[in-house]
């Protein structure tokens, strides 16, 4: 903002703002109904703020009370949006036009109007054949000409004169100019001269482009790879540029030798901003990062969501400290996430050394990770393998400095194990008084390692040292697991599982079900844990019972992901399936589950975890019971994470079906982008599509359907995908239509206790299916027209991508 | 075509010495170049960039600097105090005047061409008045503590800068006083290194002073207030030499780290008349020290310690792009520098000092004789053609005189017909009994010759001829060696020119239909130097270029990203 005392960015629908000072969110502006593309202060009054967005929407904010002024409609799609003071009535836009890959910038007129929406009309092209990222269009000298790039041109249109003059660089002739293509692009606010970045690195400073024979242009090169943005700072006597290098690069002067810069920001620089009056820079990062930069090049401030830059190895885990989410962040660190903030609460670096981003270099990757005895201690294992033999592996255990309030190396193991560590876990028993870690490998060995006074004259010390080494039949270990109270050890060897005691290392008995190889393991808890759950590859569940050492149960459930609850008895499994994800929840003791959710995704969930609620929760509902203690979040394949929530308990009245809480991947939209949707925008958002429809058809709330709907209890309602079709149908069918409209609600509610209540086969999976068929079938037959039947076999079929989409 | 057996020759271990001075005459488009052996050589730039004269050096005549005065008149002075004017007639040098103020460093010739100022050693700037035939000691100007390493006149006359050690000094040229002193910055990137040199100064007509020292900056001084206007760091190293173009709207620095800048005056915003000098783009065409730059009106001309004096044409000045537009490198004499016996299988190597004489297959002899320079040709019977350097040959008779000069001529030794290349890469065949061109000359002016045979850098520096084969004439440059035979038609643009000899299983109808005039091999390259010993034998001398750079000092370490 003008003072510098606020930041915007853009995340998906919404614009948050920021104050630049205690890096808090004060306002979130919500009202866009697509993602929002750019945002610009309005230039005749800097306590306004544009935002345009891909619903055709050009909004005026009051960003300090966070109140939607106006809006103007333009009707098309809107990629970019650019204001000039010059220009008082006017801004500017990039839209599609007709081919996907053609934008255009055109100037929109914005009416004079009292009226809180009003169409803005009148527009006219500037310039065509532009790039679609609004990084590659600058607006120079008090609004004097615009310089657009894209490809290997770079255009300038002079408003005054009406002339474009283009100019292009050799393209791919030969090697050396095969990356020449321009990247983005900046004007100088008072001199005319064009800063342009490009694919090689080069920056070019273009002047003299008035003549298009007689221009030129200086070449400024420090960086290796792509310039993704530069910015002038307000005085223009410095130019700034970042990229891949993630160093901040600032050129005094313009001057090839007079830079300075500002390195290790930790992840590429996308975007980087200057505040109106000059004191601050801001960048934003491709992991989830703001960092605010005083004008001396001194990180000020940083703003960071989740980092997500690349795949997680590590899993999701809760630090039982902080109740943090942690798992893999910026390379070689772990990240601490608090999920109630939404905020990283801190990172910590496993590798200690430098990250050196260059494309296919083969980097040291953090593969696991575990904390054991109540956060006290911290395992975590990298790997590098360049090749098949050759083989770098390296397990640091980290013990938590009460002084320090961190993590401090203790102990560093080279090569604890031949071949890659497959599971990792700590002895997590309350009696147990010495802290015990097993490791398994893919080298057909687990080791136990204990913690051993390590102490020399110099200081009492303590360390980690290998205490015994186990393997049954030269198989690979593939999990390892230790029971709830510690006495005994799980380990599977590819298709077999064995039981250790952990007091003497002696093997107590082995499980095999010859039905591939085992992927997951886990004891039971609490009133379980004389159940032992393994999950193979090919789709079995497996129950052992340890006291009889017999199969207790076992289903057919293709498993992804299986998380014991540590609160309670329950056990969640995510299955996969070609359609999506279908998630379980169950007890080790009987063979049914408590609660089913299909299609939680349609992408491949990859992780998941229980984070244990700090007040309990007291769903009375049959449905709920397992989210009491523990709220259950995953991780999909894109790197979404999502959980199961209700709502918070004094909006409990109100009406809502289950919320898939989303943390979406990046979009490409501008400026900036930092992650999370909160649970409750998510609310109020969804309340808004439901308001939204009612106000199109005001008829409709006489329809008792419509009303039933909205005041039946949350617990009851079906899934969100059922409601969604009925309800459209609703609007769209004649009255006939009403008494099927309550009926199958009806259904779909005996439907789901049915599906809990009788099974009583081991193959629940397949049962759960035939019940709801059947189900579905007999009440149909009992009460519905054929036609009405087929209805609503159609709703079943009807697409669930809005619900992914939320 | 016949196969040829070739003695490969790469045992003349000609260095060319560094490049000292350029000099740019605007009024005859040439340029004067001087090495650091003394050697000064006379470039045609309208001529294809032809070397038309040459004076050879001498070890006690190192020059220091060099410039043109009164239109055509040439001097150069240099370390052993002596200021010298080279006669361009005769080739030879006119006289040599001590200037008595210990070793020469600069030398600057007035706006006007008729005063010529030195500055020496002794931290004296003298002045001279150049008369039609000599030049006369008017007056020296306030001494100062240190040498005077650059000279610059303003554009009007009335003042000079003058480049010291660590400071700049202005001169008032009526009173002979010193005006204003600016001391220069010895600092370098933060650290206080040596002594700052100011290698060279310009003085523009506004009033505004460029130095470039040896801090690497260039800085921009206003000598009205003798104030620091503007500085630029451009290099790690010194920044040895400074051209401003006649129009005062850029000029060109050279470091030495081999890069040449070149520095523009552009508007600050199209409708304002306030305008700044820019950087704008960096050449990179040499490994070593560039000592001297030169700014004609359509290229950057840069030469230095790496032997090549390298021209870079300004594509924004140029009306159309053509081949004039390229770029051009020229690192090799255009004269032949090896003579052969045919009888005696002997060569004969010229150096700037020596000659050697090598037999063929056999042990060495050498011999050391003064510095020689000729053109002349001398043909097995009894005509003799001679070449002065104006572009006209002369016999009993004169041969109709062309505009551009003459590279390398020689007469046949059966039909007496005179072979003569020019820089504009023609080749003409005259009969002499006849006293005019012959049919197949005249038929190749008709038809003209490939785009590409025009298009070449060096020029043709030997021509000589098969004994048995009357109707062969073998030439070469630098770059290739070429048998042209008169019995086959000429190529036209459309035929391949650089058809190599083509392969032996193509049926002979297809051989002679491809087949043209103009045989060439670039097999041999840089050829310095090719003839028949006898029918069946060649001889070709090479000098690979690697071979000389690793004679050449070590260049300043760069380091090198990603190594």
């Amino acid at each position: 903002s003008f003072f510098s005392r606020y930041i915007f960015c853009v995340s998906g629908d919404f614009v948050k703002v920021y104050s630049t000072a205690t890096e808090e969110c004060v306002h979130i502006l919500h009202g866009h109904r697509n993602l929002v593309t750019g945002i610009q202060l309005n230039p005749n009054n800097h306590l306004q703020l544009y935002s345009c967005s891909l619903d055709g929407t050009i909004k005026l904010w009051d960003y300090i009370d966070g109140i939607l002024i106006k809006t103007f409609i333009v009707g098309c799609k809107l990629h970019a949006l650019f204001t000039v003071a010059q220009a008082e009535d006017s801004v500017f836009v990039t839209v599609n036009k007709e081919k996907p890959d053609i934008f255009q910038l055109v100037s929109v007129k914005l009416p004079k109007s009292s009226s809180q929406e009003v169409e803005a009309k009148e527009l006219s092209i500037v310039l065509d054949y532009i790039n679609q990222s609004p990084k590659c269009i600058a607006f120079g000298n008090e609004g004097v000409y615009v310089a657009a790039v894209r490809d290997f041109y770079l255009s300038v249109y002079f408003f005054k004169k009406k002339t474009t003059s283009r100019f292009t660089l050799s393209s791919s002739r030969n090697k050396k100019h095969a990356k020449n293509n321009f990247t983005c692009v900046a004007c100088h606010p008072k001199e005319d001269c064009i800063a342009s970045g490009h694919m090689d690195g080069k920056i070019r400073l273009w002047r003299n482009f008035y003549d298009e024979k007689k221009y030129t242009y200086t070449c400024l090169h420090w960086h290796h790879d792509m310039v993704m943005d530069l910015a002038f700072s307000v005085t223009g006597s410095s130019l700034l540029s970042g990229g891949h290098e993630s160093v901040l690069v600032e050129w005094r002067d313009a001057m090839e030798k007079n830079k300075e810069f500002l390195p290790r920001l930790g992840a590429t620089i996308e975007h980087i901003s200057v505040s109106p009056a000059g004191d601050l820079f801001c960048t934003s990062h491709s992991d989830n990062k703001i960092m605010i930069i005083h004008r001396n090049l001194e990180a000020s401030a940083v703003i960071q969501g989740l980092v997500k830059d690349r795949s997680i190895f590590t899993g999701l885990m809760i630090d039982p400290r902080t109740k943090a989410l942690v798992l893999n962040g910026k390379p070689g660190h772990l990240q601490f996430y608090s999920l109630q903030s939404d905020k990283q609460l801190y990172n910590l670096d496993i590798m200690q050394q430098e990250y050196i981003n260059d494309y296919g270099l083969i980097q040291i990757e953090l593969t696991k990770a575990a904390f054991g005895c109540f956060g006290n201690w911290l395992a975590t294992v990298e790997q590098r393998q360049e090749k098949e033999t050759e083989l770098e592996l390296q397990m640091k255990l980290w013990m938590y400095s009460k002084k320090t309030q961190g993590f401090i190396l203790n102990t560093k193991i080279h090569m604890p194990h031949e071949d890659c560590i497959t599971a990792l876990c700590f002895c997590n028993a309350e009696k147990s008084e010495q802290p015990t870690l097993v490791t398994a490998s893919k080298d057909s060995y687990f080791k136990v390692w204990i913690l051993t006074d390590d102490s020399d004259i110099y200081k009492k010390a303590v360390g980690w040292t290998c205490d015994f080494v186990g393997s049954y039949h030269k198989y690979q270990a593939t999990n390892c697991c230790f029971s709830e109270d510690g006495s005994l050890l799980a380990v599977s060897f590819e298709e077999i599982v064995t039981i250790w005691d952990s007091e003497t290392w002696e093997l107590k008995c082995t499980f095999c079900q010859r039905a591939g190889k085992i992927r997951h393991l886990c004891f039971g808890r609490l009133t379980c844990s004389k159940y032992l759950l393994g999950a193979t590859e090919n789709g079995i569940l497996s129950c052992w019972n340890l006291l009889s050492c017999a199969l207790e149960w076992s289903a057919k459930l293709n498993v992804r992901v299986m998380e014991p609850d540590p609160n309670s008895e329950n056990i969640a499994a995510i299955s996969q399936s070609s359609v999506g994800s279908d998630l379980f929840v169950f007890k080790p003791s009987e063979p049914r589950p408590l609660y089913i959710q299909k299609g939680i995704s349609r992408e491949e969930v990859q992780w998941g975890v229980f984070v244990p609620r700090d007040v309990p929760e007291s769903f009375t509902s049959e449905a709920y019971q397992w989210l009491n203690r523990s709220q259950f979040y995953f991780l999909t394949k894109s790197q979404s994470l999502l959980t199961f929530s209700t709502k918070s308990p004094e909006e409990k009245l109100t009406p809502t079906s289950k919320q898939l809480l989303a943390e979406e991947s990046l979009p490409t939209t501008p400026f900036y982008f930092i992650l999370g949707k909160h649970r409750q925008q998510q609310d109020e958002k969804l309340n808004e599509t439901l308001e939204n429809e009612l106000v199109q058809l005001p008829l409709t709330e006489n329809i008792p359907a419509i009303s039933e709907l909205l005041h039946t209890p949350a617990h009851v309602l079906p899934s969100a995908v059922f409601l969604c079709s009925m309800f459209v149908n609703s609007l769209l069918l004649s009255k006939e239509t009403k008494s099927a409209e309550e009926i199958p609600k009806d259904v779909d509610m005996e439907e789901e206790k049915e599906s809990e209540n009788s099974d009583e086969e081991n193959d629940f999976t397949e049962k759960i299916q035939d019940t709801n068929n059947k189900d579905l079938g007999e009440d149909i037959i009992h009460q519905l027209s054929k036609s009405e039947e087929k209805e609503l076999r159609k709703f079943r079929k009807i697409d669930y991508s809005w619900i992914a989409a939320l | 075509m016949g196969e040829f057996k070739v003695h490969r020759v790469r045992f003349f271990n000609y260095v060319p010495s560094a490049i000292r001075c350029v000099a740019y005459n605007n009024h005859s488009n040439r340029l004067a170049v001087s090495r650091t052996d003394g050697t000064v050589e006379i470039y045609n730039l309208s001529a294809n960039y032809f070397q038309e004269k040459f004076f050879p050096g001498h070890e006690s005549r190192a020059t220091e600097a060099l410039c043109w005065a009164e239109g055509q008149r040439l001097f150069s002075a240099g370390l052993n105090g002596e200021i010298i004017e080279y006669d361009l007639q005769a080739l030879k040098i006119k006289y040599a005047m001590d200037a008595f103020g210990g070793p020469i460093w600069s030398m600057a010739a007035s706006p006007s061409g008729s005063q010529l100022l030195i500055g020496c050693e002794d931290g004296s700037v003298k002045l001279f008045q150049i008369t039609p035939d000599k030049i006369q000691f008017e007056r020296n100007f306030d001494r100062q503590k240190s040498r005077i390493l650059s000279l610059s006149w303003h554009p009007s006359g009335t003042h000079i800068a003058a480049g010291s050690i660590d400071y700049i000094s202005v001169f008032d040229v009526k009173s002979g006083s010193a005006v204003r002193k600016m001391i220069v910055d010895r600092q370098y990137m933060g650290v206080s290194k040596r002594k700052c040199i100011v290698w060279g100064v310009a003085f523009l007509s506004d009033g505004t002073i460029i130095s470039v020292d040896s801090a690497g900056k260039v800085q921009f001084w206003d000598s009205a207030t003798g104030t620091l206007v503007k500085s630029h760091l451009i290099a790690n190293a010194d920044v040895q030499s400074i051209a401003v173009a006649n129009q005062e709207d850029s000029f060109v620095v050279g470091t030495a780290e081999g890069t040449v800048f070149h520095f523009q005056l552009v508007p600050v915003t199209s409708n304002s008349s306030e305008k700044q000098w820019v950087r704008t783009k960096p050449f990179q065409h040499h490994t070593h020290d560039v000592r001297t730059v030169a700014h004609s009106p359509t290229s950057l001309i840069s030469g230095g310690t790496d032997t090549h004096l390298v021209i870079r044409p300004l594509m924004e000045k140029l009306e159309v792009k053509n081949y004039d537009a390229a770029l051009r490198k020229i690192t090799f004499p255009h004269r032949r520098l090896i003579s052969c016996s045919r009888k005696r299988q002997l060569l004969l190597f010229q150096f700037a000092h020596h000659l050697e004489l090598w037999r063929l297959g056999s042990t060495v002899a050498t011999g050391t004789v003064e510095a020689m320079c000729l053109l002349a040709v001398s043909p097995d019977g009894n005509w003799l053609a001679a070449s002065g350097t104006s572009a006209g040959v002369h016999l009993h008779c004169t041969v109709p005189a062309y505009n551009f000069p003459v590279t390398a001529m020689a007469i046949a030794p059966n039909t007496n017909n005179l072979v003569i290349a020019h820089s504009d890469q023609q080749v003409f065949e005259y009969s002499i009994p006849d006293k005019h061109y012959t049919d197949w000359s005249r038929t190749v002016q008709k038809h003209g010759f490939h785009h590409l045979w025009l298009q070449r850098d060096t020029p043709i520096t030997h021509i000589s001829f098969h004994p048995k084969r009357p109707m062969h004439i073998l030439l070469h440059d630098a770059y290739m060696f070429c048998i042209i035979d008169k019995s086959l038609p000429l190529p036209n643009d459309k035929t391949l020119l650089y058809n190599p000899f083509p392969p032996t299983n193509e049926s002979d109808v297809v051989q002679r239909r491809t087949a043209h005039a103009f045989k060439i091999s670039k097999i041999y390259k840089p050829l310095l130097f090719m003839d028949l010993l006898d029918e069946r034998t060649l001889v070709a001398v090479e000098r690979p270029l690697d071979d000389i750079i690793a004679q050449l000092p070590p260049p300043i370490k760069k380091k090198k990203f990603g190594t």
